[in-house]
């Protein structure tokens, strides 16, 4: 009876953000109040002093420049990280990022604003708010599904960090999918039967090359390989450091003031556009004191300063082909993803490398959204002929005596994908052991990231060495770790606690929702709206129904009166604002219809009573 | 247990173990099965690797959890394990190395943790092996390691030819000649090691091979 239920599919990028679904006749980008064009929400929220959202998206970014420290951007380079791993970073964001006060043992980021401390997924929620917002008011209908997409080589805690923030959003993250996969989504639906495929992909803060093979709608990813501290960011960050440089020379000025950090990052930003389409961009920077700094930057400038980048992405286009066991002439097409490929020389290296020109048909901003929205429609079983199976691109251990990696499950592995091992206990009685689980390619562990750690607990008391418990690491299709283990000897399962290293705990992440409901009190009577008016459409769809089939039984001017009022309800709820004003109205009507509902179930009884008897 | 049997859910006849062909209910994978049986293939070393994977796309297209989508927690979770499970037997079977243990191991033979040796000879040729491979990376002689690439790759290849003959006669050998056959398996991967350190860069591999 009720349709389908809406899965939509998003782009939660670093720089920008976009929302998709996809219809029978393919997916689609859901716009927002600004019209057909207006598809891309900035990834930047502008925070009030007391840790209110100000504003999201476009507007924010507007705001960036006057207030820094309260304009939060590129936070997806935060998530699922602690500040230890974080130092470089934080140094070059004009808004405070700390360690979060009162952990001992865990290093989680928060950003600070005024009294109040933001994890980076609660910064990212109030992105997927927005994005929720403009789907469900593009629908007229409550949205609680998505697909979300991530880098391929984020690990297991950056995408616990993105369902994270999907909850507090109030959305079930039904699925994750990697960015590189989803572009090959997205174009490969109308593509030939057989192909194997390379994506690029290189966006605001991530870099990704998956190699994939293509055949009767399976899409079956060979290999991947990336960095997620590699993009248009650093690009800007090497534009900004030299200006910096060049400043501190001519005018023995130093520039650390947030305001000017964040006005040299949007310059910095708009200079890199411009060379993309020409060949030299002007800058002019008032820097106090009546003075002014001038400069041209050539694209071959540009492109000197930008090349070790190129040169990194390069080195991991060559071993994900090696991990495929593949060379440049196996791969019959480049696709090019994520704003950063639109940089000529960028093009040109890619072109290089895999010997022929990239294939740019869809907006390369545009289709890691719009293959969400296919991966959105298989979910939904709208699309049944497609298959996506994806690797994970992180080897995942253990931390083994004396501090080695233990490798458990290699990268590049097909997920969904298991491997156990088997613990036991040092002292007599001991009824807990401690696992620190790790994600990485390295020798050691403290060189690997350190994903959680996991506590088996109420083992059985016995003497030591002789418990023996079964863990099963279990790597689901999304790329997310699951964890069980198993007392051999008595054939319970054990109680395993998750304390993740830099993430959020189950608790926390109920709590966080709880807020984010309490702040987003506008966005909730928008719910209660699109709820009331949907409960109203289906009132009114019930009661023409019955009035088709047993109105003439009413007296007719009964019947046209109910005619009236059903049309009168159908205009009012179109108009209304109020959903307290629109349940008045409904149950009036629903009132009004009930001597109708009586006649027609007296119809009903009757028509049924010769079988009865 | 013989296949087709009847689906408890919907009484039609399936063919596979884990899934039925017509109500797509999910079955936990029996603990008697082999990863032969499991994607429906014969139990030999000759596998045809073309039908192996069309076996493997058919069955993992049924059991993924993105087919599972609206049902239960419960189903999704079977979903996700079957999957690993299938990943897991086609990783198996699609590598000829691990498929001959695989076969060992069926038959009996003893496992690589039971059995650690390797072939006495062997030993010695890795060693003087790994020290020719040392200088010449070091040195980027590209000559010499061309030549030692290609002298491994002519013994892995011998190799592959005894453990061929020895897997499509290892259900009937005496346990002394499954004892070989296991140092046989150790030593090659003493092999694959070593080709795996003189692996090339696709990019400069490509390029060597335009000039």
């Amino acid at each position: 009876m009720d349709a389908r239920e809406i899965i939509v599919g998003i782009d939660l990028g670093t720089t920008n953000s976009l929302i998709a679904w996809a219809e029978a006749s393919g997916p689609k980008l859901i716009p927002g109040p600004g019209g057909e064009d207006d598809v891309m929400v900035p990834s930047v929220v502008g925070l009030d002093e007391r840790g209110g959202i100000a504003s999201i998206g476009h507007e924010a970014r507007l705001h960036a420049v006057e207030r820094p420290w309260t304009t939060i951007h590129s936070v997806k380079r935060l998530m699922g990280r602690g500040v230890r791993d974080l130092a470089d970073e934080i140094s070059r964001l004009p808004y405070r990022v700390e360690r979060r006060a009162g952990e001992e043992e865990r290093d989680v980021a928060a950003v600070i604003v005024g009294e109040r401390a933001f994890t980076p997924p609660e910064i990212s929620a109030m992105i997927l708010r927005e994005l929720r917002t403009r789907a469900e008011r593009h629908f007229n209908e409550r949205v609680t599904k998505a697909v979300i997409t991530v880098p391929a080589q984020f690990d297991d805690a950056q995408r616990q960090a993105t369902r994270d923030a999907g909850q507090i959003a109030g959305l079930e993250v039904v699925r994750i999918i990697n960015e590189p996969t989803a572009a090959a989504l997205a174009y490969g639906l109308d593509r030939a039967e057989q192909a194997t495929v390379a994506v690029y992909d290189l966006g605001g803060g991530t870099f990704d090359v998956s190699i994939l093979r293509m055949e009767g709608g399976v899409f079956e990813v060979l290999a991947t390989h990336g960095d997620t501290h590699l993009g248009g960011d650093d690009f800007d960050q090497e534009i900004v450091q030299l200006f910096t440089r060049e400043i501190r020379e001519q005018f023995s000025l130093d520039v650390s003031s947030p305001r000017i950090k964040q006005q040299l990052r949007t310059l910095a930003e708009g200079v890199k556009l411009r060379l993309s389409e020409r060949e030299t961009a002007e800058v002019e920077i008032e820097v106090g004191e009546g003075k002014t700094y001038r400069r041209s930057l050539s694209r071959g400038e540009f492109e000197r300063m930008i090349q070790p980048y190129v040169d990194r992405t390069i080195v991991s286009c060559s071993r994900a082909m090696q991990a495929a066991g593949l060379t440049p002439a196996d791969v019959e097409q480049v696709v090019l993803v994520g704003g950063s490929t639109r940089i000529p020389s960028v093009r040109r290296r890619v072109g290089e490398v895999f010997r022929r020109k990239p294939y740019t048909a869809i907006n390369p901003d545009y289709v890691v959204a719009l293959g969400a929205g296919v991966q959105a429609s298989i979910l939904a079983g709208v699309e049944r002929d497609v298959l996506l199976l994806d690797v994970t691109p992180l080897s995942l251990g253990i931390e083994t005596m004396g501090g080695a990696m233990g490798k458990l499950i290699p990268a590049n592995v097909r997920v969904p994908c298991q491997a156990s091992e088997t613990f036991t206990t040092f002292k007599d009685g001991q009824t807990s052991i401690k696992i620190n689980v790790l994600q990485g390619e390295r020798e050691l562990a403290r060189d690997c990231r350190s994903l959680a750690e996991f506590e088996l607990r109420d083992l059985p008391p016995m003497p030591a060495g002789i418990p023996k418990v079964e863990v099963a690491f279990l790597i689901d299709q999304n790329g997310i770790l699951n964890v069980s283990a198993t007392e051999l000897r008595s054939g319970r399962a054990a109680g395993v606690q998750v304390v993740p290293s830099h993430g959020l705990t189950r608790d926390e992440v109920a709590r966080m929702t709880r807020e984010a409901l309490a702040h987003a009190r506008e966005d909730m009577t928008a719910h209660h709206l699109i709820d009331v008016r949907t409960t109203i459409q289906f009132d009114l769809n019930k009661t023409e129904r019955m009035l088709d089939r047993y109105g003439h039984l009413l007296a007719e001017v009964d019947r046209r009166a109910l005619r009236a009022s059903l049309e009168e309800l159908r205009t009012f709820a179109q108009q209304c604002d109020d959903p307290e004003q629109m349940n008045r109205r409904r149950e009036a009507f629903n009132r009004s219809t009930i001597p109708l509902a009586e006649l027609a179930m007296t119809a009903a009884l009757q028509a049924e009573e010769p079988k009865a008897v | 247990m013989t296949y087709p049997i009847k689906c408890l859910q919907c009484h039609a006849e399936r063919t596979s173990p884990i899934v039925c062909d017509g109500c797509h209910a999910l079955y936990p994978i029996p603990q008697t099965i082999n990863n032969f049986d499991l994607m429906g293939m014969p139990r030999t070393f000759d596998i045809d690797e073309r039908s192996l994977t069309a076996a493997y796309r058919a069955i993992a297209r049924r059991v993924h959890p993105d087919r599972f989508g609206g049902d239960t927690e419960e189903v999704r979770t079977l979903a996700t394990r079957l999957s690993a499970e299938i990943n897991r037997a086609y990783g198996v079977l699609r590598d000829p190395l691990k498929r001959a243990e695989y076969l060992l191991e069926l038959s009996g033979g003893p496992s690589a943790a039971e059995l650690r040796e390797v072939p006495g000879p062997v030993l010695a040729e890795v060693m003087t092996l790994r020290e020719e491979i040392e200088p010449a990376k070091a040195g980027g002689d590209a000559t010499l390691l061309n030549t030692l690439r290609n002298t491994i790759e002519e013994r892995r290849r011998a190799m592959l030819a005894e453990v061929r003959r020895r897997a499509e006669h290892v259900g009937e050998s005496s346990p002394e000649e499954r004892a070989k056959f296991r140092r046989l398996l150790n030593a090659m991967k003493y092999f694959d090691n070593l080709m795996a350190e003189l692996a090339l860069d696709p990019l400069a591999a490509d390029t060597g091979g335009s000039t």
